[in-house]
Parts: structure tokens; C-alpha cells; sequence
């Protein structure tokens, strides 16, 4: 059901937070921009050769896509880019607060109007419950 | 200036949001593998060239690093392409949710035993506490999205 993609985004948490953990050290020995660029060069090889064995879709829609659809890459590496920058002077406590306030912010929203491609979900009194809660843990925890 | 440099940091969560969003919805029509390979692909592309111009470090250092910290891209790729397959199923909001439940959750038993030479921080009641206070939020987003009234992704960005 529905409950295992929790399960997997939970995951993907996980493995974000062991991945930062370990870039942090590679990046004191070889410098910040070239572990992330280590990160995507590596990563495009692993993947890469996943695709072409057991990839079912189709890359050719790549060229196809509408070229908005293309940013992914762009956005990420910004994004870990301004992160780079930020944690040394704000600390990373306030700088993962920030963070995640603008993900749970911009996500609501996006999600709101179905802006990116996103499936329309309203923003409910459920979900507003949620941010409260988040943002009372996150001042807990750092 | 820390003002300013918090802003960007919020900006750089947008971001990410936007990047879930976007792959999630390139994912549903090339596939999900397909999608994160296109992300780290042009990701790639991107950093070679800010390397060249603005690295510090030395690349080929890689070479000498040890394994095990060679060994982080597995999880980078693994965080990739479980957003993109969760991201369509149960939204961005959830998705990101429970992303920072899980990144947060994995970070504090990080800090507990200072593993992977990070700074040690001890698992305390106040971290304990934020815990329960993210599991409840994490109910809260799955009860919301089990009422959610669905339409059908569209193709542009404004809608």
C-alpha cells in the first residue's frame, strides 16, 4: 500500500544524512565542490549502468521533455552549493532549520496549486498540524 | 549578513522542493531510473564546471581517499531515486516530511556515537522528545494525504 513510500522516503532521509556525514570528511580531504562533484560523477556511473540493465523506461524522452522538467540537476547542485557556503558561518543547526522550513513551506504550496508537475493536494488542517509539530522539534533537537 | 545568508538557506530548501517536485513529475513519464540518471547526469556537468573554476581542493585526491568515505555515493544515489519513486505516490509535502524525519533521526544516532569522525552529541530527553514530536507530525501528514482530493498532474509550471 501506500505505506511502504513512507517507508522509502524515511529511507531516503536515512541515507541523505549517512551520505552528509561521510562528505563532510571527504570534503576536509579533497575540498567541498569536488566532493560533490565526486558525488554526481560516481553516482552518474552507478546509476548509469543500472539504467541500461534494468532501466524500463525511456531515456530518449529526455530530449523530448519539456526543458523545465530538465532543472533537477541544476537546483541540486545550488542548493548543496549555498549549504557549502551557509553551515561554516550559521552553524549547521540554523542552517537545517532554515532548510527545512523552506522544504515544508515551498512543498505545501507547490502542492497547493500542483505547480511543477505536482498532483494538486489542498493544503488541510492536517498538514498545518504536521509543520506545527516539526517546527517544535526541530527546536527541541538542536 | 547571517539574515541574508539564512534566507539563502531557506532559498536552498526551496529548492529541494522544487527538485522533488520536478523529478518526481519527469520520473512519471521516463521512468524513475531513467529520472535519476538525468538528475546526476546534468548534475555532473554542472559541477565539473564549477570545479574547474572555482575548486579549492584537488580531484584527483579522490584517488588517495579512503574507501569507506568513497563508499557515501551509494547513499547519495539511494536518497535520489527513493524521492523520485515516493514523490508521485504520496506528494511532496509527505515526501519531504518524512525525508527530514528520516535524516534527522538517522542524524542524532550519527551524533550519539560521533560516528564517521563527526562531533559527538548525546541522545538526550530534549532529542527524545523532538523524536516523538516528529512521529506525531509524520501521522498527521499520512491522515491529511488519506483525505486528499486528487486531480491530475499537469504539464506546465503555472496552472
Amino acid at each position: 500500500m501506500k505505506f511502504i513510500y513512507y517507508l522509502l522516503a524515511l529511507l531516503a532521509g536515512i541515507s541523505l544524512s549517512i551520505e552528509g556525514a561521510i562528505y563532510g570528511e571527504l570534503g576536509n580531504s579533497i575540498g567541498k565542490l569536488e566532493s560533490s562533484f565526486y558525488n554526481f560523477f560516481a553516482g552518474t556511473i552507478i546509476i548509469g549502468i543500472i539504467t541500461l540493465f534494468f532501466g524500463k523506461g525511456s531515456l530518449g524522452y529526455t530530449f523530448k521533455a519539456p526543458k523545465w522538467t530538465l532543472l533537477g540537476g541544476l537546483l541540486g547542485s545550488i542548493y548543496l552549493t549555498i549549504l557549502i557556503i551557509s553551515i561554516p558561518l550559521v552553524g549547521v543547526g540554523l542552517a537545517m532549520i532554515s532548510v527545512i522550513i523552506g522544504q515544508m513551506v515551498a512543498s505545501m504550496i507547490i502542492e497547493h496549486k500542483g505547480w511543477l508537475g505536482s498532483p494538486r493536494i489542498a493544503i488541510n488542517k492536517d498538514k498545518l498540524i504536521a509543520s506545527g509539530l516539526m517546527v517544535i522539534a526541530l527546536f527541541l533537537i538542536f | 549578513m547571517n539574515i541574508a545568508l539564512l534566507g539563502m538557506t531557506l532559498l536552498g530548501g526551496v529548492l529541494l522542493s522544487a527538485q522533488s517536485s520536478i523529478n518526481g513529475a519527469f520520473g512519471q513519464k521516463a521512468g524513475a531510473l531513467e529520472s535519476t540518471f538525468s538528475t546526476f547526469f546534468t548534475g555532473m556537468l554542472l559541477l565539473a564546471l564549477a570545479v574547474l573554476f572555482f575548486g579549492q581542493g584537488d580531484v584527483l585526491l579522490i584517488l588517495d581517499a579512503p574507501r569507506w568515505q568513497l563508499s557515501a555515493v551509494w547513499f547519495g544515489v539511494s536518497y535520489l531515486f527513493l524521492t523520485i519513486l515516493a514523490v508521485p505516490k504520496i506528494g511532496v509535502t509527505a515526501a519531504s516530511i518524512a525525508t527530514v524525519i528520516g535524516q534527522l533521526s538517522a542524524g542524532m544516532v550519527l551524533d550519539h556515537f560521533g560516528t564517521f569522525g563527526g562531533v559527538e552529541v548525546a541522545f538526550d530527553v530534549k532529542r527524545f522528545a523532538g523524536l516523538l514530536f516528529m512521529l506525531a507530525a509524520l501521522f498527521f501528514i499520512y491522515r491529511g494525504n488519506k483525505r486528499r482530493v486528487e486531480t491530475p498532474a499537469s504539464d506546465s509550471i503555472a496552472s
